[in-house]
């Protein structure tokens, strides 16, 4: 599937991680380190959602 | 592990893999989808398989080792009530709770009026399909879970927290049972991943089955461009909890999108169309997807042989696997074809001369795994599934 052809958000993810940064302070450590931890969590509430959905 | 457990996992895998690549393995691979007859055979009510997965994944394994078999799904009981009693899921009839402590746990399907989603939310759903599930779904089918906009409560609150903890809990044992089936029995656990086809999911979990054949007919541009929205999030799903070694395949659990649920006409326009982009992009990573066809799919097996060589795994629950083995043979693994009913109310005799009509008939060049039908629950008798397994251990060799 095409980049265009995906949905906003995208699958994996609840809360898109330019959405969050936009609330946070300016990052004066390592962006990607918080941007990565982020997204791994985020995606297990995806995960919780669509397994109630498909398993449960 | 011991040395010679291991080496009869190898030995299993290898069949197993052999078979579902269409190939010609040692001898037919033996992989029941055995469910509340794991309660059965292990001495556990369907209630304690069903709401404390520790006695599902015991009696898993005491039937994995004392029958022998080559493939097993780790806990084909696969809904722990604990959890789903935690969120608060209000359509489980639960065994011990709402049905007979020895009857399998059941799904109430709400009446029309009462469905999860109404007809004039198909925007939502396409526009967001997590949102929706969220904010829409969620709090109509959980007791617990208040809706976007009302005040959040107690009871709210902890049906996240006990889902999402529960369901940590639970997901990560599997890692644990599937190790134990190894070190154990030497058996490979079978599937990996879910995947259900997007107008499945329209009528199992949203619209309900009368809504959406209403839907079909009044909008069905909506009941497309739904469909549509959930192919991606279907994918992802799908390929998260695929077999990273990809060599067992993600089950695909095919419902009501056959004729006679929906016409051919409905299967054409809106079953495969979105179903077909999605099991090609699974295979394009190299992931087989286990097509377990309940009911009859004759009708529609042309369109599975539309499918790249090796795609898919085809199982016959009550349709014709000859027919099935003369449209899909060539490019697909069969399993199944062992009615239910069958290993019931039939003797070993015609449980046998059943298994060697369709091992003769479909097994003769490999690519053929032995499995009764359908999941196979607590009515099925002890000696017919042992019956099934021995004859076929015996007859099957190449």
């Amino acid at each position: 599937m095409t980049e265009e052809q995906q949905p906003r958000p995208k699958p994996g993810v609840c809360i898109p991680w330019q959405e969050k940064l936009k609330e946070l302070p300016e990052i004066s450590g390592d962006e990607q380190l918080v941007r990565r931890v982020w997204e791994d969590i985020d995606g297990l509430a995806y995960v919780y959602i669509w397994q109630c959905l498909l398993s449960f | 592990m011991a040395e010679d457990m291991e080496q009869l996992y190898a030995e299993r895998l290898k069949r197993y893999v052999a078979a579902m690549r269409n190939e010609k393995p040692d001898r037919i691979p033996i992989r029941p989808f055995v469910a509340e007859f794991t309660a059965k055979y292990a001495g556990y009510t369907c209630q304690e398989v069903t709401h404390d997965y520790e006695k599902a994944f015991a009696a898993a394994c005491k039937c994995a080792a004392d029958f022998d078999w080559d493939a097993v799904v780790a806990n084909m009981v696969y809904v722990w009530t604990g959890l789903t009693q935690a969120i608060g899921m209000k359509y489980y009839g639960v065994p011990g709770i709402d049905v007979p402590v020895d009857t399998g746990f059941q799904y109430i399907e709400p009446s029309e009026e009462n469905a999860f989603m109404k007809p004039d939310e198909y925007d939502q759903l396409i526009a967001d399909p997590t949102g929706f599930l969220f904010n829409v779904w969620l709090p109509r089918v959980s007791a617990d879970v208040t809706a976007t906009g009302e005040p959040t409560s107690y009871r709210s609150n902890l049906s996240f927290l006990k889902g999402g903890m529960a369901m940590l809990s639970y997901f990560g044992a599997f890692g644990t049972q599937n190790a134990r089936l190894r070190c154990e029995c030497g058996t490979v656990s079978a599937i990996s991943g879910i995947l259900k086809a997007p107008l499945d999911i329209l009528a199992d979990k949203l619209r309900g089955y009368i809504g959406l054949c209403m839907d079909l007919v009044e909008r069905p541009e909506k009941v497309l461009a739904a469909c549509e929205a959930l192919m991606p999030h279907l994918t992802h799903v799908a390929l998260s909890g695929a077999d990273p070694e990809k060599k067992v395949p993600i089950g695909l659990w095919m419902h009501r999108g056959c004729v006679p649920f929906v016409s051919r006409q409905h299967f054409e326009k809106f079953y495969w169309p979105t179903l077909k982009p999605i099991i090609e992009e699974i295979w394009s990573h190299g992931h087989q997807v286990l097509f377990y066809a309940e009911g009859k799919w004759d009708t529609h097996l042309e369109f599975f042989a539309e499918l790249p060589a090796g795609a898919i795994v085809y199982h016959v629950d009550m349709g014709d696997i000859f027919k099935a083995h003369k449209v899909l043979g060539d490019k697909f693994c069969i399993s199944g074809g062992i009615p239910n009913f069958l290993l019931s109310y039939g003797t070993e005799d015609e449980v046998r001369a059943c298994c060697k009509k369709v091992i003769d008939g479909v097994a003769g060049d490999g690519g053929y795994i032995m499995d009764a039908g359908a999941i196979v629950q607590n009515d099925a008798k002890v000696e017919n599934i042992k019956a099934m397994t021995d004859f076929t251990r015996e007859y099957g060799v190449y």
